[in-house]
């Protein structure tokens, strides 16, 4: 029995077809362009996403090469003023954040998978499930926004000093305790673990759905518990799944722009507090463009930083989709 | 349900056949399988309640607020003037929609139809890749090939054209997705009844995959309208709807942007929140159509396969 | 291990049904069925398709708890025990009671680890585990074919294999009864016959329950057949008798329409 899932229905694997013919046979001049219309027609809007992902890397580098600046993943010291554009700064700062949201994530998603796959009945997954990826189309801004304003009082008072309190003994979590007024890795952390949780739900959840029946049925007629069976043979079965939810959720959390701009606090440091502010790649591209504008330096400088980003999240992106073909892809279409 | 009836005294059984006895270890696991079975639910309470607070939240600091002449006017010197941001909005949308739908949906079909295989693996990674591509980076490409290289310069076109190369790679892939998934047979008997290739798509095909390209569509303008990044690197803010192609432009989230942006929220925050309760409202509606459609298009997927 | 002998006291009965119904929300089922099963036999259970016949084979396991929806009433009694008792785990009642399916489903694991999966659940020692599985493998007909190497993807096997390491699987918790649900119809003529063979092998120990749908394989292996038609016990007999002198008419036109 093949441990693969099945390939789409009707997948696209059949014949392509022949080009559209124009039903003029006529050699006129404008037969003839009618004729090589329709055989390159039908491939150019087929290119057109090919066309921009070869675009934004061309001007992605025409921009970096632009002005004379030296430029490094591998420094640390970010600059822009005294000629110093080491921007690993922002790449340990995405890091920073995006990890602990993967874990976190994986962790709810995996659990919120499995509930509702084996455990909840039908009635209430019903609505739970497309509840969870609802978290997906609130708009990063929006995400941003709320939290900037009612969540960092929280954070500030009372999560941030809880923490510093009773687990300072933990390197990173004790020493002063910055005062960012809430911004910054926790809350950060937080809102990225929220927006990445729809993506590491539904990818677990359709891999655990697409165990075949017979598969848990056996492992329970040997007299498995529920548990027992999702363990040692469900879960082990959806590995590809669960990794492409891995990969797919850390692109997300690693490329989110906007709602991390809110709330990272802006400061180009790697920070020496879990609870100090820091920055990240993207939320740095963004929030400095202005200055961009007029410097062709500092466009250079984020543009180097761009490619980096774009590298990494198309890495993860293809690797994670390659994972998994499922008939109802077109759910996660939209991840 | 019977009684349960152990026939106790007359013929004992074998420890093994007893089936009421039970073990330290079986107690265990069976214990262990139901706490799961409590915990794991509870998780939902956890996960969905940042949202619902999120939507609390924002509704309360809005709604109060919002009147018909909030929403309409369009006074650009009035802070609370919600009509311009509202109207452009709309706009930009309309036309990132009608680009990135029309390019999407003739590319989707052309990759599920016309390419050969390599080929057409090779268009999908792409626009996984696409869709993948944070927001930031779009928004840089925007801005590096059209606002300066093409000479446009800080415009409305070049938000829209922006916007819709983000918005493209989803109604993509939704009618890529729709076109393969025609079961075969249906393919094979329109074309071996003599359809051509452009016939078979636009009398059979397209009929039975509309409500996934409608999808693929809504889909797109769900993320679309929600997007800050492209538009707001490749525009400039203004206070009146467009009124050429190179205008400066207002719109909703470029007005939570800016509001946070300039003084950290203070007095201008209510116009944050009835623009974040707006998009808010947006965009569950969207998601809400799009998922309903998806129901009764599985169902009628189904219901081709006898 | 070797012939399991009835506990003195059952040796008509392992197995006893009584006034079993089972009804979904639209209909009934399985219509107050009554059957016994004796030790060291095999009964077949045939009927036109829709008769009921998986459906009745899985309340002996209780797998019919995992359909939502499912009303059952009546007894089923394994050596005098309520089966859908309270205090009964269905745990152990899958562990005295084993199912094969009807298609292959070994898990994405060794063929050793196939194997010794129910064992491992309750904490046998290696030792023991190690003598089951060859037990196992052996009564199974699939030893010979795989002793060279344990530790092969059970997934390389052939289909025929992987439903004799099913049937395996089965055995090494030492049920006394194995429910088989159709378990030739994904199999090329050849692995039918050698799992048909297996069972003929396995009843000398075992309570066999074979649901087919294919007469002539229940004219073959079985000792005895159940006819069931809507849900309802029709006919239950030596097999001689049931295929040539049937006493209801139902089952004449079953056997005769199907006999090949």
């Amino acid at each position: 029995m093949n441990a693969t899932p099945p390939s789409p229905i009707g997948s696209g694997v059949a014949q392509p077809l022949p080009p559209p013919t124009p039903s003029s046979v006529a050699p006129t001049f404008g037969g003839r362009v009618r004729a090589i219309a329709y055989r390159i027609g039908p491939f150019v809007p087929a290119l057109v996403p090919l066309a921009v992902v070869v675009g934004i890397v061309v001007a992605l580098v025409s921009a970096a090469l632009q002005a004379n600046i030296l430029s490094s993943v591998f420094s640390f010291h970010w600059n822009p003023p005294a000629n110093q554009w080491g921007f690993g700064v922002f790449l340990v700062g995405s890091l920073l954040t995006a990890v602990p949201a993967l874990v976190l994530s994986m962790a709810v998603g995996l659990g919120l998978a499995i509930a509702s796959t084996t455990y909840l009945p039908r009635f209430l997954t019903v609505w739970l499930d497309p509840f969870v990826d609802l978290l997906a189309g609130i708009p990063s801004v929006v995400y941003g926004i709320w939290a900037y304003v009612n969540l960092t009082p929280y954070f500030a008072n009372d999560f941030n000093p809880w923490i510093h309190g009773h687990l300072g003994f933990v390197p990173g979590l004790g020493g002063k305790l910055p005062s960012t007024g809430g911004t910054g890795l926790p809350i950060s952390i937080f809102i990225l673990t929220l927006m990445a949780l729809p993506i590491t739900t539904l990818l677990i959840r359709d891999s655990l759905r697409s165990v075949p029946k017979d598969l848990w049925e056996s492992g329970l007629a040997l007299g498995a518990t529920r548990w027992e069976v999702l363990r040692h043979v469900a879960l082990p079965y959806s590995s590809r799944g669960v990794l492409s939810a891995g990969l797919l959720g850390f692109g997300r959390a690693f490329g989110e722009t906007v709602a991390v701009a809110m709330l990272i606090g802006g400061a180009a440091v790697i920070p020496t507090s879990f609870f100090g502010a820091t920055d990240t790649i993207a939320a740095t591209m963004f929030s400095l463009l202005d200055s961009a504008r007029n410097n062709s330096h500092f466009l250079s400088g984020l543009a180097d930083m761009g490619l980096v980003l774009f590298a990494i999240t198309l890495v993860v992106n293809i690797l994670g989709r390659r994972l998994v073909t499922s008939l109802y892809a077109s759910e996660i279409a939209g991840l | 349900m019977a009684a349960a009836t152990v026939r106790s005294a007359s013929p004992a059984l074998p420890p093994d056949d007893v089936l009421t006895r039970s073990s330290g270890r079986l107690r265990w696991r069976t214990g262990f399988d139901s706490a799961i079975g409590w915990l794991l639910p509870l998780l939902f309470v956890v996960a969905l309640y940042p949202i619902l607070e999120l939507v609390y939240y924002i509704s309360v600091q809005a709604v109060p607020t919002l009147s018909w002449t909030v929403l309409t006017s369009t006074n650009p010197v009035a802070v609370d003037a919600l009509g311009v941001p509202i109207i452009t909005t709309f706009e930009i949308m309309a036309l990132a929609t009608a680009i990135a739908s029309g390019l999407g949906a003739l590319g989707g079909i052309a990759t599920a139809e016309f390419l050969p295989d390599q080929a057409a693996e090779v268009v999908r990674a792409s626009a996984n890749m696409l869709a993948g591509a944070p927001s930031v980076v779009v928004g840089y490409f925007g801005y590096i090939a059209f606002v300066l290289y093409f000479g446009w310069g800080l415009s409305y076109i070049a938000g829209v054209v922006t916007l819709s190369f983000f918005m493209l790679p989803y109604v993509f892939r939704t009618v890529d997705l729709a076109f393969t998934s025609i079961p075969r047979p249906i393919r094979e008997a329109a074309l071996g009844s003599g359809a051509g290739p452009s016939q078979y798509v636009l009398r059979v095909g397209t009929p039975i995959a509309f409500p996934q390209i409608l999808n693929g569509i809504f889909l797109a303008m769900a993320i679309g309208v929600g997007e800050t990044a492209p538009l707001v690197l490749t525009t400039t803010h203004g206070v009146l709807v467009p009124q050429s192609i190179y205008s400066p432009v207002s719109f909703l989230t470029a007005l939570i942007w800016s509001d946070f942006d300039a003084g950290k929220v203070s007095g201008l925050q209510v116009v944050a929140f009835q623009c974040a309760f707006l998009l808010m409202i947006v965009v569950i509606a969207l998601n809400i159509v799009v998922r309903v459609i998806s129901a009764r298009y599985r169902k009628r997927l189904e219901g081709l396969y006898q | 291990m070797t012939a399991t002998p009835a506990p003195s006291g059952w040796e008509d009965v392992v197995l006893s049904v009584r006034d079993l119904t089972v009804s979904s929300k639209e209909r009934k089922l399985i219509d107050r069925l009554s059957l016994d099963f004796p030790p060291r036999s095999l009964t077949a259970v045939i009927g036109p398709s829709g008769c009921g016949k998986t459906t009745f084979v899985r309340t002996l396991n209780r797998m019919t708890e995992l359909t939502p929806g499912l009303k059952i009433s009546g007894s089923v009694l394994y050596l005098g025990q309520e089966i859908y008792s309270r205090e009964v785990n269905p745990v152990l009642v899958r562990r005295r009671i084993g199912m094969v399916f009807q298609r292959p489903t070994v898990f994405p694991k060794s063929i050793f680890e196939n194997a010794a999966f129910g064992l491992r659940l309750i904490n046998e020692d290696e030792g023991a585990i190690d003598r089951a599985v060859t037990d196992a493998l052996q009564r199974a007909g699939l030893w010979d074919e795989v002793k060279d190497d344990l530790d092969r993807p059970a997934l390389s096997l052939s289909g025929g294999q992987q439903q004799r390491l099913c049937i395996a699987r089965a055995l090494a918790t030492r049920p006394r009864v194995i429910l088989l649900d159709e378990p030739t119809s994904a199999l090329d003529p050849a692995a039918t016959q050698r799992v048909e063979s297996t069972m003929q092998h396995l009843k000398e120990d075992h309570v066999l329950i074979l649901v087919t749908h294919n007469v002539g394989q229940a004219a073959r292996v079985s000792d005895r057949i159940a006819f069931l038609h809507s849900g309802r016990l029709i006919e239950v007999g030596p097999t001689p008798e049931i295929l040539e002198r049937p006493r209801e008419a139902l089952t004449q036109q079953f056997i005769t329409g199907r006999f090949a």
